[in-house]
Parts: C-alpha cells; sequence; structure tokens
C-alpha cells in the first residue's frame, strides 16, 4: 500500500485555474466516489481551498490511482492531461506524508501559518469519513490515522508555537489595531466609508468580530446600498458621517476619493470637546481619505495603510522566526506516524510466522497427546497450556524486533531474513508484499 | 521553617517577575502563563507560610513590618491572580509582581516575628481595620499598574508604534476597566478600614491627636481614591485621566508613607 497526493495549488497553479478545480462541499462525494474503485485507490479524501486542490491517495496500484487522480483533475478543468501536468504536483509516501502535515500545519500555506487550512483539513477529512463508494467507505486504516497524526501535529504547532499569531493581512491588521484599543469588538458600532472592495473584506472582518452594528456611507447612494445589504449593515446618507462619528467606535475609510473626506474640522464639530470614548479610524485609501491632523484630537486613533503595512510585516517576520520549531514539530509527527504506517507492513509476516509456529505446535502436540494417552483431562490441558505459553514466548521477541526494524528503516532485509529462516514463503507467495518505500 | 517557607516564597515570586520579563523582552506570550503559574505556585507556599505563622504565635500576621508587608504582599499577589485570570490581564504581573518581590523582601530582612504588642492590636476590630485597608491598598496598587499600562499603552497607539508593549501589553479597554474596577474595590474598603479604625482608636486609645502620622496617611489615601474616582467623572478622557490619577495617587501614596515612617518615632507600628 502506497500514500499519494496529486494536487495543485497557488505555486503551481494560476487563479482561474485553481477556481476551476475548487470543488463544491456537494461534489466531493462523488469524485471521491470515482477513486475508490477496484484497481484504482483503496482509500481517498479530497482537500479543496481557495488555494489548493489535493487528492490524498492510499492505493495498491500507484500508476493507476495517480493516473486516475490526474485524469479527473484535467477532466474538470478541461484540459489534456499533458498541459494539466504542468500544474499538478505528486508526492509519493513519505513525501506526501510530509506535505499533508505542512499543509496543516499552515507551513505550506499562501499566508504563512493562516488558521483557516487546519478547520479545512478537517473537514475535508470528516467528508471523506461520511462518503461510502461502491466499493465501501472511502476512509480505512491508513488515510484514518493519517489525517488524525497531521491534525494532532497541526495543532500542535497552532498551540506550541507562535506561527499563526498577529495579523497577516491588511484587513486583519485593522481588526488587530481595533481589539488593541477595544479589546473585544462584540457590540461595538462601525462606520465605512466608501463601498469598495476593501471596505468588504474589512467590514467582513469586523463583522466576524461581533461588531454590532455597520453603517455605510458613499458618495453614490446606491453602492452603499448594496454593500449594506451584502454585509448585514444600514446604509446613511454622505453628508451624515459628521453625525455618525459621534456614534461609532470605528470607521473605515477606503473611497477611491482624489482629497480627503475626513477633514480635521468635521471630526472637531463632529465631537466638540474630543471624542468621549476611543475612536479608530483606519484609513485604507491611496491617496488617503483622513486628514493626518485628524490623529491629533484626543482619543482618536487613526491608522493608514502604511501603519497597517508594517504591522503586517512584523508578524510575518514573527511567524518566519518560529518556523524552525514548527518543521521541528512536523518532524516529530511525521516520525512517529511513519513508524506506524511503516509497522503495517511486518504485519503479514508476524501474522504468518505465528500461523506457522501454531500449526507446529497442533502438529507436535497432537503426536504427544495421542503417545499419552492414559493422562487425565486435566493433565492433558497443563500440555497444551505449556506448548501454548513456550510458542509465545519464543515469538515475542521476533515479533518485537520485527515492528522495530519496520519503524527504523531495516524491515526489508529483517523480514527476508525471517522469512527464509522460517520458510514462511515456502510453497506459497507471500501474503502481501511490503510497501517498498516505508521499509 | 516558616522562614524558610517565607524565602521559598519570594524566590517563586522572583522567577514569576523574571518569567514575565523574558516574556514580554522576547514576545512571548506562552512564559508569561508559566509566570501565572509560578505565582500561584508562590501564593500556595506563601499561604502556608503565613497559616504557620498564625498557629505558632497565635496572632494573625498583621502587626510589625515584617509580618503586614508579607500579608499586603500576599494580597497583592493574590489580586495579580485575579487580574490575570479574571480580569484578562495576566500581563499586568510586569509592574505587579515586581512590588510583590520588593514587599516581601523587604518583610524577609525585616524577619516573620510577632511585634509583641499589645491585646488591642489582636482585637476583631483591629483585625478588621488593617485587612479592609490592606484590601483597599491592593485595589490602589493594581489600579497604579493598569494605569501605568495604559499610559504606556495608549502613547503607543497614538504614536503608531507597534513595538513589544503594543503586542504584550492588554488592549486599553481591559486596562481601563482593571483600574476602575481597582478603584471601585479599594475605596469602600478603604473607607470602612478609616471608620473601623476610628472606632477602634476611641474604645483602646481615646481620640487620637489630628497631627498623628497614621491619620494623616490614611486620609490622603482616602483623598487619592476621592481624586481618582473623580477623574474617571466627565466627558472626554476618562481612561487617560483616570490613569493618571491612579498612577500620581498611588506615588504619592508611596512617598508620604515613607517620608511619614521615617520622620515618625513611632515608626515600628506605623503600618
Amino acid at each position: 500500500m502506497s500514500i499519494v497526493v496529486v494536487g495543485l495549488n497557488h505555486r503551481t497553479a494560476p487563479v482561474d485555474l485553481r477556481e476551476q478545480l475548487a470543488f463544491g462541499r456537494s461534489e466531493v462525494p462523488a469524485a471521491l466516489a470515482e477513486l475508490v474503485a477496484p484497481g484504482l485507490a483503496a482509500e481517498a479524501v479530497l482537500l479543496s481551498t481557495c488555494n489548493r486542490t489535493e487528492f490524498y491517495l492510499a492505493l495498491e496500484d500507484t500508476a493507476a490511482g495517480e493516473a486516475a487522480g490526474r485524469a479527473l483533475l484535467a477532466g474538470r478543468a478541461g484540459l489534456a492531461p499533458a498541459e494539466m501536468g504542468r500544474h499538478l504536483y505528486v508526492h509519493r509516501d513519505r513525501a506526501a506524508v510530509e506535505h499533508l502535515f505542512r499543509v496543516t500545519a499552515g507551513v505550506d500555506s499562501m499566508i504563512l501559518g493562516e488558521p483557516q487550512i487546519q478547520g479545512q483539513v478537517k473537514e475535508a477529512y470528516q467528508l471523506a469519513l461520511a462518503t461510502r463508494s461502491s466499493a465501501g467507505p472511502v476512509v480505512g486504516t491508513v488515510l484514518n490515522r493519517l489525517f488524525q497524526s497531521a491534525l494532532r501535529a497541526g495543532g500542535r504547532v497552532r498551540s506550541e508555537t507562535e506561527l499563526g499569531l498577529g495579523a497577516a493581512s491588511v484587513s486583519s491588521a485593522a481588526v488587530e489595531l481595533a481589539k488593541k484599543i477595544f479589546g473585544s469588538l462584540q457590540g461595538r458600532n462601525a462606520l465605512v466609508v466608501g463601498a469598495g472592495e476593501m471596505s468588504e473584506i474589512t467590514v467582513d472582518c469586523l463583522k466576524r468580530e461581533g461588531v454590532r452594528r455597520c453603517l455605510v456611507a458613499n458618495r453614490t447612494e446606491a453602492r452603499a446600498k448594496e454593500l449594506a445589504e451584502r454585509v448585514g449593515g444600514q446604509p446613511i446618507e454622505w453628508d451624515g458621517i459628521g453625525a455618525a462619528l459621534a456614534r461609532v467606535d470605528i470607521v473605515v475609510c477606503s473611497t477611491a476619493a482624489p482629497r480627503p473626506v475626513l477633514r480635521g474640522e468635521q471630526v472637531r464639530a463632529a465631537l466638540p470637546g474630543g471624542a468621549r470614548r476611543p475612536l479608530c479610524i483606519v484609513d485604507i485609501a491611496i491617496p488617503r481619505d483622513v486628514e493626518p491632523e485628524v490623529g491629533r484630537e484626543p482619543n482618536v486613533f487613526l491608522y493608514n495603510i502604511d501603519d497597517l503595512q508594517s504591522i503586517v510585516d512584523t508578524n510575518l517576520g514573527r511567524r518566519r522566526d518560529e518556523l524552525p520549531r514548527a518543521e521541528a514539530l512536523i518532524a516529530e509527527g511525521l516520525d512517529e506516524f511513519w513508524s506506524w504506517y511503516a509497522s503495517l507492513a511486518v504485519v503479514p509476516t508476524i501474522r504468518a510466522l505465528r500461523d506457522h509456529g501454531e500449526a507446529l505446535r497442533q502438529e507436535e502436540l497432537e503426536k504427544a497427546l495421542r503417545r499419552l494417552a492414559h493422562l487425565a483431562p486435566e493433565d492433558r490441558a497443563a500440555v497444551e497450556a505449556l506448548t501454548r505459553a513456550l510458542l509465545n514466548k519464543l515469538l515475542h521477541a521476533p515479533t518485537v524486533r520485527l515492528r522495530e526494524a519496520a519503524g527504523n528503516g531495516r524491515g526489508t532485509a529483517v523480514l527476508d531474513l525471517v522469512r527464509y529462516l522460517y520458510e514462511l514463503d515456502h510453497g506459497a507467495p507471500a501474503e502481501d508484499a511490503p510497501p517498498r518505500e516505508p521499509l | 521553617m516558616i522562614g524558610w517557607l517565607h524565602l521559598a516564597a519570594l524566590v517563586l515570586y522572583g522567577a514569576a517577575a523574571v518569567l514575565m520579563w523574558i516574556s514580554f523582552a522576547r514576545g512571548a506570550e506562552r512564559l508569561s502563563t508559566a509566570a501565572s503559574l509560578l505565582l500561584a505556585a508562590a501564593l500556595v507556599v506563601h499561604t502556608v507560610a503565613l497559616a504557620l505563622f498564625t498557629a505558632r504565635w497565635r496572632e494573625l500576621p498583621l502587626v510589625g513590618l515584617g509580618p503586614s508587608l508579607s500579608t499586603l504582599a500576599y494580597l497583592v499577589g493574590l489580586g495579580t491572580l485575579i487580574a490575570a485570570t479574571v480580569g484578562h490581564a495576566r500581563t499586568v504581573g510586569l509592574v505587579l509582581l515586581p512590588v510583590v518581590v520588593v514587599l516581601v523582601g523587604v518583610s524577609a530582612a525585616e524577619g516573620l516575628f510577632p511585634a509583641g504588642e499589645a491585646a488591642a492590636f489582636q482585637s476583631v476590630w483591629f483585625v478588621l481595620h488593617v485587612v479592609f485597608a490592606f484590601v483597599g491598598y491592593v485595589g490602589l496598587t493594581v489600579a497604579f499598574a493598569a494605569g501605568l499600562m495604559y499610559l504606556l499603552q495608549f502613547r503607543e497607539l497614538k504614536s503608531k508604534r507597534f513595538g513589544a508593549i503594543f503586542r504584550f501589553f492588554p488592549p486599553l479597554e481591559t486596562l481601563d476597566h482593571l483600574g476602575r474596577s481597582g478603584i471601585l474595590i479599594g475605596f469602600p474598603f478603604l473607607t470602612l478600614a478609616v471608620l473601623v479604625g476610628w472606632a477602634w482608636t476611641t474604645r483602646f486609645q481615646g481620640v487620637t491627636a489630628p497631627g498623628n502620622p497614621k491619620l494623616v496617611w490614611v486620609f490622603l489615601s482616602w483623598c487619592v481614591f476621592i481624586a481618582a474616582l473623580l477623574a474617571r467623572t466627565g466627558g472626554g478622557r476618562r481612561g487617560h485621566r483616570g490613569a493618571v490619577a491612579s498612577v500620581a495617587g498611588f506615588v504619592i501614596v508611596v512617598v508620604f508613607y515613607l517620608v511619614l515612617r521615617v520622620q515618625s518615632s513611632h515608626g515600628g507600628v506605623f503600618l
């Protein structure tokens, strides 16, 4: 059994191709069922986010399974397999496992350490767990253990390092700043000036943090209404900005106006005697929407795009500093999984060894008991128990050593030796050969 | 045994303070959690030390500089832990833990021995007076720490310097809430302490002279609380004014205490 990942991500494919290959939640079961079929994959999980689409497969016939995965993606994108191949990557066995661990920990993300990916991996795994193909469940022992291990390692990276700490985008930096002033944003009120894309993204971030009411002002009222509808806010007139300042805690400005739309005198007039409580103004427009002198007003905290970017840069730098510790945790989790996975290969040999020993024991026990026909039933039972105990003791050390050898990379040689010494392959082919790579 | 436990508590408080500062310097928030755990351990050891003191000498550690400072330090440590857990301001220990270390250090230097004072000092009135006053001063100390951090964080946010203070200190609102809570809890307790102290003095010592340094100090402390409360009323930058008042008030109270203590001929029983 091999583990393979076939997929593409933000580094290998342009956004339009990634969009085409993004699977909706309802489309995933059919895709998985298509791959998990006799002769193709034994197990499959599909991870589809805005930045990556990846099939994780556990399969006997690596070539056929990989080809099926490639064909499925090429077919969805409407590309020839060769052209599709330019954007795809394929990792096998340990490299595939390591890839999933890195993805889950956020190390492979477009924004280093971004937190959503762990939830997305978990969701992909749970969706696969609930999916059945004509051959049965699409997740079995191998991928089950693999995803649980990857999620555990990802959780450790998140809790034991600071890889995910601090805002990593301009909009989340705006939220981070507001939270440094207000603590929780639960129940706060915001005013959005401008109805562009950045406004919408920032408002989404604020809403997620619990901002209660969002007032939207735009020179074109229709656009203010549109944005207000999309974000669950309330449109206000352009001239109402001044009055609204006294009612809100956070102001987000993002218009395309060539001159400032929020002037010092306007703020002073709106807040006579200064703001009674802190007012956080985030100006993400270029050219700036807010006059710098507004920031000198008491209790007013004004930040522009450069301020937000400097927070992002600092945080990303700190995240990069945490990478070695994250990599160490990933390596630890990877080794642990790999030991388990490699030990799977010795199971058939251990089983054969025990069957062989048991057959010998039964044969010899039968002969002995025929000669000892005079024994009472309890004595016969004692003899049988003796042989069983002897067999168990004799096989204990080889069993343990085999498992250890599987984990430390000497498995193939030891397996061959055991099968040769005990003639386990004599007269019949091996029940199943160990996976090549793990050992 | 009591002395050793006291020293062990001092070492643990010191370790917690050092860890908190390392956490701040490195920007590693996880270390501040470890500092809080060390603080909890220090408080457990300190509790045992104070309980053993009470059991051995059959009096509460409230009289004499060593025992009373130790009790005050214990209560400030407890306040730090409460601020960290209930107040969501773990890093306020950055200011409070060194205060605790200084108090326990002075207490250890003075020695944890009973003062051997008159029975009057063991009456319920006296115990209530001191405990109420201590809780009041703990409130002021917490308000001072929160106020100091508020002013630093405010400056950081206003000047757009997003350095260690920005990352490590709690949000302004949290610090403001903590400072307000310190004053609102401390004030009634100090008022009660004044009332109980007045009743106790009348009962055991007759009328106290108006120039008595203890009276002067308590009156001053009470005025500081009033000022801190008034600073938080009205419009404008209430949080900022409250923080300034708490910091200035705490400094005034401590400086006056030191001055009065040096000048007082009754230094041994001043606290």
